[in-house]
């Protein structure tokens, strides 16, 4: 079975990527491909990778409060290039009150701290086996 | 920007890399000895700054070339997952159409790429690039296979790694068509610049081995690697030599083909034969295999 592939990216300008690199951790070790980006990237820069890398799923990591306007326009930037069947989660420092409206912008679920790494794990591996169906 | 040849490339590699049948034959029909197009290795040492040195090239050759990079990671032996963590250092790149990155685990195969390399080198030359670039995982002395592939191999060194009796082993540095000493503001270089000339510098058919010093993060030296660079392809071309490296390349895609569908026939059966044999509780398989071994034997002949 082919592994999945999933990137995960640091939208924006904070410089704290310890929890995106625990994440990956975890999926690499469920037998996923983790792509990751490296920090301050740009919607632009992470939706040409997702789309050179062939990902199934990304993994927004955002810890500036820049998520509002970040996540959803990847959504948007992917939907544009054609490749809006690629699912995007997101994680960081997100307030509970935001999350919402990022769910009707496309970002299907977002991970606050605390999570369990299974969590998320079993979130990746189920969204893309029903995208797969 | 048109993302559409992108993602469509994007998707076969992944195909080709899954070993879909339907895109092996498709890659399979595609050429391989299209001479407009230069196909660099580079190798060396985890940690020895193959991805910045790759970033640095691309960077100078996209300003007028199609350039097209796979970068190779290895998988891990518990997971088979994999971290791709090469393309951090070439995001910046990202915004430039004439640039496209690919990120591939080697899926668990030693020598330094993945089994299907070539295959996928066969699509992404079917794009019109002007260079693909591989990068291979971190090497150490045995991963040999990228000088099979590649046209130019450039194998990256770093000062203090070891002294001039590693320069003279067997392997990694035979395959070198330059040598790149990267991070060459450390201390040590010179020694290393010493031990490399005298003892893995050699002559191949009218073909020494520069030597070029290079401090990747900061752009010194790249001018001057792609000068070599362009010297090798014009030697290759001169010298007739671009044909028998595709043929290299053709021949490495055959046995690795043949070697992963056999290693799937050969991964079933002793698991079956294993299976039957710990289900006997009077066998202890650490101490007397010659059941197992009578088994094996008879299915695959004598050695």
């Amino acid at each position: 079975m082919a592994p999945i592939r999933v990137l995960m990216a640091k939208p924006g300008l904070d410089g704290h990527d310890r929890g995106a690199k625990v994440v990956a951790r975890a999926l690499r070790d469920a037998g996923m491909e983790v792509i990751y980006t490296g920090l301050r990237q740009s919607p632009e820069q992470i939706v040409q990778a997702a789309i050179q890398e062939d990902v199934d799923i990304i993994g927004l990591s955002c810890l500036s409060g820049a998520h509002n306007s970040l996540f959803p326009k990847v959504v948007e930037l992917l939907k544009e290039r054609g490749a809006g069947e690629i699912a995007v989660f997101g994680g960081g420092v997100i307030p509970e009150a935001d999350i919402p409206d990022l769910q009707v912008a496309g970002i299907e679920v977002v991970f606050t701290p605390g999570t369990s790494l299974e969590k998320i794990v079993t979130f990746v591996r189920e969204r893309v086996k029903k995208g797969n169906e | 920007m048109s993302s559409c040849w992108q993602r469509q490339l994007a998707q076969t590699i992944s195909k080709i890399e899954n070993m879909d049948p339907q895109a092996l034959a498709e890659a399979a029909s595609l050429f391989l000895d299209n001479p407009s197009v230069q196909i660099i290795g580079i190798t060396g040492p985890p940690g020895g700054g193959k991805s910045t040195l790759c970033s640095q090239l691309i960077q100078a050759l996209a300003a007028e070339h199609k350039v097209a990079a796979l970068l190779v990671d290895p998988s891990s032996p518990y997971s088979g997952g994999a971290i791709l963590g090469d393309r951090i250092r070439m995001q910046a790149l990202v915004s430039n159409p004439n640039v496209y990155i690919r990120s591939l685990s080697n899926r668990g195969n030693t020598g330094g790429v993945g089994s299907s390399v070539v295959s996928i080198l066969r699509a992404v030359i079917s794009r019109g690039f002007d260079y693909i670039i591989i990068e291979t995982v971190g090497a150490g002395q045995s991963e040999v296979k990228i000088a099979s592939i590649a046209d130019t191999t450039l194998v990256v060194s770093v000062p203090n790694l070891g002294d001039d009796i590693q320069a003279v082993k067997s392997g990694i540095l035979e395959i070198a068509d330059i040598f790149v000493i990267n991070k060459a503001d450390l201390p040590g270089v010179d020694s290393l610049y010493i031990a490399l000339r005298e003892s893995a510098q050699k002559q191949v058919d009218g073909w020494t081995a520069p030597l070029c010093q290079t401090v990747a993060t900061q752009g010194i030296g790249i001018a001057e690697l792609l000068t070599e660079i362009d010297k090798h392809w014009q030697w290759l071309q001169q010298a007739g030599r671009l044909l028998e490296k595709r043929k290299l390349a053709a021949k490495f895609e055959v046995l690795e083909l043949s070697r992963v569908l056999l290693q799937k026939h050969l991964d079933r059966v002793p698991a079956d034969v294993l299976a039957r044999n710990l289900n006997r509780k009077d066998i202890n398989l650490l101490q007397k295999l010659d059941e197992v071994y009578a088994e094996l034997l008879n299915l695959f002949g004598e050695v």
